[in-house]
């Protein structure tokens, strides 16, 4: 993989240099930040997190499965009490609900996970340490003959250092 | 993670976040926020010794269960019909305070309640270690605890099948699925805060083990992204998780017909008392915390103050739940229940009632007083007398119920045994055995969160920023 990492001290200088590479149309820019911030959002404009999908799928299957478990476990083993249902749906919301909880809370985890692409074997590669502390970053993946023209937009920007990485 | 709602869109305003210069207006640059909660994490003679402590006195419990293997489950004091005693008191104990953490972490989330910020890390570990305090005590109870498994409902040759409509099954289902989505709130929550911690660690072993921790995370935008949907879809999920719990919890009595256990207002009541004793519980933890590791500019007095009022809110539930208790047995006319409720505050165990009444009802009114919600000395005072009443709340709703049923031969005694002793302080060693040892190994207060109320550093700063 390569590409040009550049740093930013300053919030507002990032989000100017996110705008402008959006307006060149630069591909595969990921952007780095010590927290979450409304100004990166609202520079990236990226769409909807797709892992409420997953919520979606999880909880379902997990209601459904609380439900079966409790049902077809009455009726394999069943406990005969005359006038009373021997699968009783009223108690069996209880199961029904948290395995509603537990399945859709996990596959949501899932969710996050694949589509932030962790776990993740290497950070040293289009990464700085500053960016856990304090720093504002850009990543751009490209070919060494973009390098010089992208640092001087990104230097342009306030990026206090710029450096390819190939 | 506050940010879960897209930004300003057209007219659609910001979520209502409290700007730092009213939370932690002493906190001011997001390396200070690493420096100062990192420097937490060093050891100090004070933990060493409040450590020692804990490990003694949960040795003391693991002792005695030692004993009650060897020699049997009379040792722990049961008189019939009183066959449920200290270990029920003190699970529900545990239970409840869990509760706190997650209603710090995921509803005052939801709400967008700015004083949750720099106090859910501790609330939420605390959930964890209380929830596995409680796990130990039906374990505990039944006796032969390798037995434990045959609670779990999968398809066995047996002859003996969980059954799906008993309480006590429905706790099983409950309290896993608490600790399980507990555990992955805290961890999740954790993983930006490791990467901080792998990226400052010079240790190359620990910087190995945070960088596991961490799951390589980057600090990207793809991150943040998912992971802000994802807290708040573990929010949505957690906020219903901890009201059924303790609901659930409430229905191995109160679907019972025992008097004073049968009764529709336990499911709010019990909710209500946990959420209670759930904060006093955080403050007993975070006021020496804030004291002795110089964090008291993260956890100020307005935090302090805003728990108070929510400590206030629930004695005043819980006080309402306790008066309307009395009320419903005398309007439903029905003897055994009167008697009861009558035995409960004038008869055998009135001083118990008395007991949970003072610290639960009375000491809290102290809290309408600004200048109090706003003293961390009387805070952890009431804190402790908070959760003195409140496991004599659940002593009250166990004991004076089953040793004074319908039939008066049966009326008997109860008084709990060294061994129920020695499990009352082994269940708190263990829990501040493992709050300990969290403490000086994660950080307490969650470092990313801050940050995002930190103002930026900006080249023009023309304000604005939340």
């Amino acid at each position: 993989m390569q590409g040009v990492l550049a740093v930013f001290p300053n919030l507002d200088e990032v989000c100017a240099a996110i705008r402008d590479l959006k307006a060149k149309k630069v591909p595969k820019v990921t952007v780095y930040s010590p927290t979450i911030q409304h100004e990166i959002d609202d520079a990236i404009d990226a769409p909807t997190s797709v892992v409420r999908v997953f919520t979606l799928i999880g909880a379902t299957l997990g209601v459904t499965f609380g439900y079966w478990i409790s049902i077809w476990s009455s009726q394999y083993w069943s406990l005969q009490v005359g006038g009373k249902a021997i699968a009783s749906w009223i108690p069996y919301t209880i199961m029904g609900f948290e395995m509603f909880v537990m399945v859709g809370c996990l596959s949501t985890v899932a969710g996050m996970f694949i589509n932030a692409k962790i776990p993740r074997l290497v950070t040293n590669f289009g990464f700085d340490p500053r960016f856990t502390h304090g720093d504002y970053g850009i990543w751009i993946e490209t070919t060494p003959d973009k390098f010089a023209e992208l640092e001087s937009t990104l230097k342009a920007h306030g990026a206090v250092e710029v450096r390819g990485e190939r | 993670m506050a940010t879960t709602a897209k930004p300003v869109v057209g007219k659609t305003k910001r979520p209502n976040i409290p700007a730092a210069g009213i939370q932690v207006p002493a906190v001011r640059t997001f390396e200070q926020v690493d420096d100062e909660i990192l420097a937490t994490l060093k050891p100090s003679p004070k933990w060493f010794i409040g450590l020692g402590i804990a490990i003694a006195a949960m040795l003391t419990g693991a002792a005695a269960w030692t004993y009650q293997i060897y020699w049997g489950l009379g040792n722990a004091g049961y008189v019939p019909p009183v066959m449920w005693g200290v270990y029920i008191i003190t699970f529900v104990f545990w239970v409840g305070i869990g509760h706190a953490g997650t209603l710090i972490s995921a509803i005052l989330y939801l709400f967008r309640a700015g004083f949750r910020t720099t106090i859910y890390r501790a609330s939420e570990a605390m959930t964890v270690f209380a929830v596995m305090t409680a796990g130990l005590f039906p374990i505990i109870h039944i006796g032969r605890p390798w037995k434990f498994f045959w609670l779990i409902p999968y398809p066995n040759w047996r002859l003996l099948y969980p059954q799906f409509k008993s309480p006590l099954l429905w706790d099983v289902f409950a309290i896993s699925t608490y600790l399980t989505i507990s555990t992955t709130f805290l961890y999740l929550g954790l993983i930006p805060d490791f990467a901080v911690m792998r990226d400052r660690e010079t240790n190359p072993i620990r910087r190995r083990i945070f960088a596991m921790l961490s799951l390589g995370w980057k600090n990207t935008d793809r991150e943040w992204r998912h992971f802000a949907k994802m807290y708040m879809f573990l929010a949505a999920f957690s906020t219903p998780l901890v009201l059924s719990v303790h609901s659930v919890v409430s229905f191995d009595f109160a679907m019972a017909l025992t008097p004073g256990w049968h009764t529709t207002i336990f499911p709010p009541y019990f909710v209500g008392g946990a959420i209670f004793s759930g904060f006093a519980m955080v403050w007993t933890i975070l006021i020496p915390i804030r004291k002795w590791w110089n964090l008291e500019h993260y956890v100020t007095l307005n935090h302090l103050d805003a728990t108070a009022k929510v400590v206030l809110f629930t004695s005043i539930m819980v006080g309402s739940g306790y008066l309307s208790e009395f009320f419903i047995a005398w309007f439903s006319g029905v003897a055994p229940e009167q008697e009861y409720f009558w035995n409960r505050v004038f008869g055998q165990w009135w001083w118990a009632g008395w007991l949970l009444l003072l610290c639960n009802m009375i000491f809290p009114l102290s809290l309408f007083s600004q200048k109090l919600r706003r003293n961390p000395a009387w805070l952890w005072i009431l804190s402790i007398i908070i959760n003195i009443g409140m496991w004599y709340e659940r002593f009250v709703i166990v004991v004076p119920s089953l040793s004074h049923e319908f039939e008066p031969w049966q009326w008997t005694h109860y008084a709990p045994s060294w061994i129920d002793m020695c499990f009352l302080v082994g269940s708190f060693g263990w829990f501040f055995m493992w709050f300990l040892l969290f403490i000086k190994q994660m950080p307490v207060i969650a470092i990313a969160e801050v940050k995002e109320i930190v103002p930026p550093r900006m080249k023009n700063d023309h304000g604005g920023h939340h």
